[in-house]
């Protein structure tokens, strides 16, 4: 386990420099003369030029630039913003816990969707219980999620009130009330997630329910219950993490939308005004935290792997 | 592995009929066919014609507006309304396709080129160039889908050009793994192997022999990606990171009509959602579509239709009445533990239904051995596994006869009934102890579970009787083997586990499937004698399945001889050894390895066992044997009785005189089966 751990982490290593130098590159890459577009456009005067260029190091050669960029990085320093003159590293932290706790209630939500919805139709396949299931999923996988976020706002919160319609609650100021802001945003990110999660689910199911093991739990007086529930599911759930570790890539992608939607203020919320005000740094900042956000989550959905599978294990 | 777009392709000149054309393209039926995909390339085709030519089509200028007529609702002049504008919404969602249908294409396009080109070149060349490039794919792949194409539109901007480079560099990554790895496996192959050794050039090879391959796999991703494409181009739009306005795309529809319209008109939400969410739902629906004809998967759904379907347990549908037949164990006077009267099995194929087991009839009694033989697709296996109604429906059903278990018909038995005789009364040992055993629980959970799901003890209780039921089969360091899994064990001590586990609640019968067959020869003979000490001690009956019969003489009291789907010979085991009775017993035994017969010619029987469906009209057997006569070629051949305790299913099974093993019985055991020749 520990040693698994380690040659992930090992792993990710050369992968990140490649994303932090492709990051660090979307300065470099902007048309014109980046310092002129940092100093403030057209309207920089030479000696604010000047200043941008010597802080960011525009003179030296790109490797050397990419060098300094890396060393703040890793120190935490990811830039000041261009539009406020904030610290992008304390906003970042800031507006962490909102983008994270909507991912992971997103992600709950589509455990709780998905998972039923994928035994259901993966026990009869063919049946009519399936049919309606599998076409949830096609509707869940081609619903736009801002178009089902615009609909539940539309109906549940403008219509019949149950739910308000924006805005966001700490969890550390009230429970009650970040639960409440944060359900229509989870529901919206995680249904499509569910709908993919019940589909593997069905698939590995039915394999699963076609195997001598089966078979076997079966031929030893196996309930129903059991064997479906424990055999079955068990060794068909395999996939299904990996599907998932897959998908959180879509969360976290997502995100930005929702947050959006429901004004959230959120890391997608910040990278949004970063595009549209030209804060690269911003851009950055934020890119750099998603990437990582993302290998965390895998890490962790790969922990999970190794303890359904026995021989992922061991090894 | 073809290529679908073969089928859907063009033909190669000549095309007799379009009917005849349409029956040889079996795939590109089961394609169209399948649920709403033509329906789904009609939106497709609609939508590119829409963004083709929508100035033609759409009935009003997009950006028309009039404000007189604001947010107004379905009339003659304006189908699906106008917007906060004026504007009329058909016409905007008509030239929205454009952007749509744009980016999409432009998208995949480039994605493809971008991910063939790496791909391949990673996956031919290898080497550090692969790492590289393999090494910024995972790059591309580390970032949120979005995020990244977030990342690219804020360097390159917003116009429709843009979003696609954006798109494309999120799609890349995957396809070009994908290409990679389907590159290393074709590279792998002989004829690549063998094109590079005689000096073809590389570039050439790639393209004639490693494109197609990819490309087969491909499409179904394009098909997908179309559809993602679509979802991320109006996602940018909505967020207003798409084509600057006037240009209407479907996402800044749809987010206009929310920043205006929310609380005031919210039908207006419908139209760009709808036609969005239907847009990605054709390109989805016709890349399952081809996923699933590529995979077979279509057929698979269709050909279980017809058979009531049931979990755990095989489907009967009799008919009411099943006549008794003379049967051998009411000559021998003992009462049978399980009696198998009749037995008929189908399964429902593409052809139809086959019939795999044919009224197959015989007893296993109390404390019994009795042989199941034949050769693969005889029949045995079904039969055996229809005995506690495992085999599954669909596609399996009982279609007639019984079978009782001290005198209660198990056909008649509900799932709960028949569940608490499975493991307890009557236990099974399948063929492959590795693929029989579920790989993710432990070999002690295994056993205990066996234990508690028909008797209520207490988790230790259970761990101890586990830990005895290992002993009892020889496994050494019992207790510390109950933590195992079974990839941990070897072979021979799998199969002892699942003998323990068949074991654990004291079964009366114990129906053993090929028990040895996918255990080496040293092994074998461990697992006999094993089965040979339990039953003693056990005083089990057994039904013991196989196509080894060196093997069973040894262990059973009598034999039954299936082929294709009937039984041919029923006989003791001395018996059927010294003189067999049908032309089949005899030409099993002269090809068993291990048996010395009188003729000891060891020749294989010519031909194979016929496919379920394809029997030989008359005796099945009749095209393999030496002994066949014209009337062999035609009638069909009951089973009768040839002797008090014996029964023979030939014709000819009075004159003729076969030839057994002798007197002395010469049989090499199951030990040393390879020295007997």
């Amino acid at each position: 386990m520990g040693r698994l751990v380690l040659r992930r982490l090992l792993s990710i290593i050369p992968v990140l420099l490649f994303v932090s130098f492709a990051i660090f590159l979307l300065l470099a890459l902007v048309p014109g003369d980046p310092a002129v577009t940092l100093a403030g456009g057209l309207t920089a005067t030479p000696a604010e030029i000047a200043r941008v260029r010597a802080q960011l190091h525009l003179n030296d050669p790109l490797l050397v630039q990419y060098w300094h960029w890396l060393t703040a990085a890793l120190h935490g320093g990811l830039g000041t913003s261009l539009s406020t003159g904030q610290s992008v590293g304390s906003q970042i932290a800031a507006r962490f816990p909102v983008t994270f706790g909507l991912v992971v209630a997103a992600a709950i939500v589509s455990l709780i969707v998905g998972i039923p919805l994928g035994i259901l139709s993966g026990v009869r396949p063919g049946g009519s219980l399936d049919s309606g299931a599998r076409s949830f999923s096609s509707l869940g996988l081609a619903v736009p999620s801002f178009w089902l976020g615009i609909l539940l706002v539309s109906i549940l919160a403008v219509h019949w009130r149950i739910f308000p319609s924006t805005g966001y609650t700490a969890i550390t100021a009230s429970f009650t009330g970040w639960l409440k802001d944060v359900t229509l945003p989870a529901v919206t990110l995680g249904v499509g997630v569910g709908a993919t999660l019940a589909r593997q689910l069905r698939a590995s199911l039915i394999d699963a329910l076609d195997t001598p093991y089966v078979r076997t739990a079966w031929a030893k007086g196996g309930t129903r219950r059991s064997v479906l529930l424990r055999h079955a599911l068990k060794n068909a759930s395999m996939p299904v993490v990996t599907i998932f570790g897959l998908q959180i890539g879509y969360l976290l992608g997502g995100a930005v939308i929702v947050e959006q939607i429901f004004s959230f203020p959120g890391l997608g919320t910040y990278m949004l005004s970063g595009i549209t005000d030209h804060d690269l740094p911003v851009v950055q900042g934020v890119a750099v935290i998603f990437v990582l956000f993302q290998m965390a989550m895998s890490l962790l959905v790969d922990m999970s792997y190794s303890y359904l599978n026995p021989k992922v294990r061991v090894a | 592995m073809t290529a679908v777009t073969g089928d859907v392709g063009l033909q190669d000149g000549k095309r007799p009929s379009l009917r005849g054309w349409w029956a040889e393209h079996q795939r590109l039926q089961r394609f169209l066919v399948h649920g709403g995909v033509l329906l789904s390339i009609a939106w497709v085709l609609l939508m590119i014609v829409f963004a083709l030519f929508a100035p033609f089509i759409a009935p009003h200028d997009p950006n028309a507006q009039n404000l007189a007529d604001t947010n107004a609702g379905i009339s003659a002049g304006h189908w699906v309304g106008t917007d906060d504008l004026g504007r009329d919404v058909l016409s905007r969602l008509i030239y929205g396709a454009q952007s749509s249908m744009q980016v999409a294409f432009e998208t995949v396009g480039l994605a493809m080129v971008l991910a063939l080109l790496i791909g391949l070149v990673a996956g031919f060349r290898g080497g550090w160039i692969d790492y590289l490039l393999m090494r910024g794919a995972d790059a591309g792949l580390a970032f949120p889908p979005l995020v990244l194409a977030l990342a690219v539109v804020a360097v390159l901007g917003t116009s429709v050009n843009d979003t696609s480079f954006a798109l494309a560099a999120v799609f890349a990554p995957g396809f070009a793994r994908f290409v990679r790895g389907q590159t290393l496996a074709v590279r792998e192959e002989s004829f690549v192997e063998a094109s590079t050794s005689i000096g073809t050039p590389p570039a050439r090879i790639v393209i004639v022999r490693i494109l197609p391959n990819v490309m087969t796999g491909l499409v179904v991703g394009i098909a997908i990606a179309l559809g993602s494409a679509v979802l991320a181009e109006s996602g940018l739009a909505f967020l207003g990171l798409g084509p600057p306005p006037p240009a209407s795309g479907w996402g800044s529809m749809l987010q206009e009509a929310y920043d205006t319209s929310l609380f005031t008109h919210p039908w207006s939400l419908v139209p760009a959602g709808l036609t969005i969410a239907l847009t990605v739902l054709a390109f989805n629906t016709i890349g399952d579509s081809l996923r699933d004809t590529i995979s077979g998967a279509a057929t698979k759904s269709r050909r279980q239709r017809g058979v009531k379907r049931q979990r755990g347990i095989t489907a009967v549908a009799r008919p009411a009445q099943p006549t008794p037949p003379v049967v051998l164990s009411q000559a021998t006077g003992q009462p049978a533990l399980l009696e198998v009267r009749d037995l008929s099995v189908e399964f429902q194929t593409d052809a139809g239904r086959v019939r795999v087991v044919d009224n197959v009839s015989f007893d296993v009694c109390e404390g019994k051995i009795v042989g199941l033989v034949g050769e693969s697709g005889s029949g045995k296996t079904v039969s055996s596994l229809a005995v506690l109604r495992l085999l599954p429906s669909p596609p399996a059903q009982i279609v007639g006869g019984s079978i009782k278990f001290n005198g209660r018909d198990l056909f008649d038995m509900e799932f709960d009934e028949l569940r608490r005789i499975r493991g307890r009364d009557i236990a099974m040992v399948f063929q492959d102890p590795l693929a029989s055993l579920d790989p993710s629980f432990t070999v002690g959970y295994q056993l205990m579970e066996a234990i508690r799901l028909h008797e209520k003890v207490t988790r230790a209780a259970a761990k101890d009787r586990a830990a005895q039921l290992l002993e009892g089969v020889h496994i050494p360091d019992p207790a510390q083997r109950l933590s195992a899994y079974p990839h941990q064990l070897s072979g021979g001590m799998r199969q002892r586990v699942m003998i323990a586990m068949a074991l654990s609640c004291h079964p009366r019968l114990l129906i053993a499937d090929e028990p040895t067959t996918a255990l080496d020869v040293t092994v074998q003979a461990q697992i006999v004698e094993l089965l040979r000490e339990l039953r003693e001690k056990e005083d089990l009956a057994v039904l013991f399945v196989t196509h080894d019969l060196a093997l069973i003489s040894e262990l059973s009291d009598e034999i039954v001889v299936m082929y294709a789907g009937q039984v041919v010979e029923h006989s003791p085991t001395a018996d059927l050894f010294g003189r067999p009775l049908h032309p089949y017993t005899a030409a099993l035994l002269a090809a068993s390895p291990g048996i010395r017969t009188e003729a000891d010619s060891h020749a294989l029987i010519a031909g194979q066992v016929p496919q379920a469906g394809q029997f030989p009209s008359g005796c099945r057997f009749h095209p393999r044997c030496t002994y066949a006569e014209e009337a062999c070629r035609t009638a069909p051949v009951e089973l009768t009785l040839a002797a008090p305790d014996r029964q023979s299913r030939c014709r000819r099974v009075e004159e003729l005189t076969l030839t057994g093993v002798g007197s002395e019985v010469a049989i090499r055991l199951g030990a040393d089966p390879v020295g007997a020749s």
